[in-house]
């Protein structure tokens, strides 16, 4: 059975992953920082009609530690595909009252914690068969797109985090693994807000077929829920 | 907080003054920006940066060596420009630049140094907002990437009089259309 990891996944995209790949059989490790609370309510119906097939874990991914526990616990799991879909939207001041703590945090949350579930999780990749490693970038994230304005943490957040699946691309390859960065488009969730001209399932469905059809071809690529290439 | 002590021979000319600040601490970038309140800025340099400790490897990243690194070089030129935007708006040149480097280009990476490359990506896309934003108050904005600057003792990279000198025609031939870009050394256009 193939078997996927999904980090934020008691909403939104995150969420709707768990349903689509629920629902094509798959294996789901879903992962949320707060599985016993309301936030998570949603997620553990879907695993509870699962058949056992969707698996909740605790997971917050600013919390090193507890994603090597994860790791650990893990250990003779293979992952046909890793998808680091946690990410949080910033601050979102105008020019001159950047909230610099706030600022961190995206960083860390966006950019840092995608590198340490990859590092944590690469072993796990490669005893599989697919071997996909996915981070959910934006497109907002396109340094040559960028027309400023808003969100510069969220902006300059995904720039970073689609260096880091570059560098990745190029050491996992001899280990087989692809690395992708994606952009889901404009969705309507909490982040995307009602205006969003996508609904959550179509997103969704769109970046797992890029997943799908993935090759070592495409590894460190930046991709548009759409299939076309974005660039840096 | 460094002290500038060691550039103190520079200031004997009388035109170069020595300040002390921390571009991490942010009060000491207000407090700074407050004591030249007035001072016409024709040309806001970001040079401060650091590049992290070694190993940057995977699987020895340190994390929070990595956000020491973002702090100083993204954070950094963001909070610069906040702080310092009057200052540079009522100069002539009115040019913010940021140093960069050729590690930050995605599209040109040779990987690894993770912390270090993904601060350079990072500060490009903090530089071209900018640009986006101050254009208005005719603020140009340019991020530079100052070539394989060797130590003396290295062979074959180049000095950093030569790097500072094709950096500085650079920003010399500046001109509000190039705002939001990623240059090299030489004046050519760097992929982001």
């Amino acid at each position: 059975m193939e078997t996927v990891l999904i980090t934020g996944a008691n909403r939104g995209l995150g969420l709707e992953f768990v349903r689509q790949y629920n629902a094509a059989g798959w294996r789901v490790f879903a992962c949320c920082r707060e599985p016993t609370g309301a936030a998570a309510r949603d997620l553990n119906m879907l695993a509870g009609t699962s058949g056992r097939r969707v698996t909740v874990h605790r997971l917050d991914v600013a919390n090193h530690a507890q994603v090597d526990q994860l790791a650990l616990s893990l250990k003779r799991e293979a992952i046909d595909v890793l998808i680091n879909n946690a990410g949080v939207q910033g601050p979102n001041e105008d020019f001159g009252k950047t909230d610099y703590k706030r600022f961190a945090q995206t960083l860390a949350i966006n950019v840092l914690a995608p590198m340490k579930v990859a590092e944590a999780f690469a072993g796990h990749l490669a005893a599989s068969r697919r071997k996909v490693l996915a981070t959910i970038s934006s497109r907002m994230g396109s340094i040559g797109l960028t027309t400023g304005d808003t969100a510069i943490a969220y902006r300059t957040s995904k720039a970073a985090a689609n260096m880091v699946a570059k560098n990745l691309a190029g050491l996992l390859g001899p280990l087989g693994i692809t690395v992708l960065a994606l952009s889901p488009g404009w969705v309507k969730t909490d982040m995307g807000g009602a205006n969003a001209p996508l609904d959550v399932p179509t997103s969704v469905a769109a970046v797992r077929a890029i997943v799908a059809r993935a090759t070592a071809a495409e590894s460190g690529k930046f991709f548009h829920y759409d299939g076309t290439d974005l660039p840096w | 907080m460094v002290a500038p002590g060691g550039a103190v021979a520079l200031a004997a000319a009388g035109r170069v003054t020595l300040h002390a600040f921390d571009v991490a601490e942010h009060r000491t970038v207000d407090r700074l920006a407050r004591e030249l309140a007035g001072e016409p800025i024709d040309i806001l340099l970001n040079a401060a940066g650091l590049a992290g400790h070694e190993p940057q490897a995977f699987g020895l990243v340190d994390y929070s060596d990595w956000l020491a690194v973002l702090q100083v070089n993204v954070m950094g030129p963001l909070k610069m420009a906040e702080s310092f935007v009057d200052h540079v708006e009522a100069s002539e040149r009115r040019t913010i630049a940021i140093l960069s480097s050729r590690m930050g280009s995605i599209h040109e990476t040779p990987g690894g140094y993770y912390p270090y490359s993904s601060s350079k990506a990072a500060v490009n896309m903090v530089g071209r907002s900018l640009a986006a934003d101050l254009d208005a108050r005719d603020i140009t904005v340019v991020m530079l990437n100052p070539g394989p600057v060797a130590a003396a003792t290295d062979r074959g990279g180049l000095s950093a009089t030569a790097s500072v000198a094709q950096l500085r025609a650079v920003i010399e031939r500046l001109t509000p259309a190039d705002s939001g870009s990623f240059l090299n050394y030489d004046g050519s256009a760097c992929p982001w």
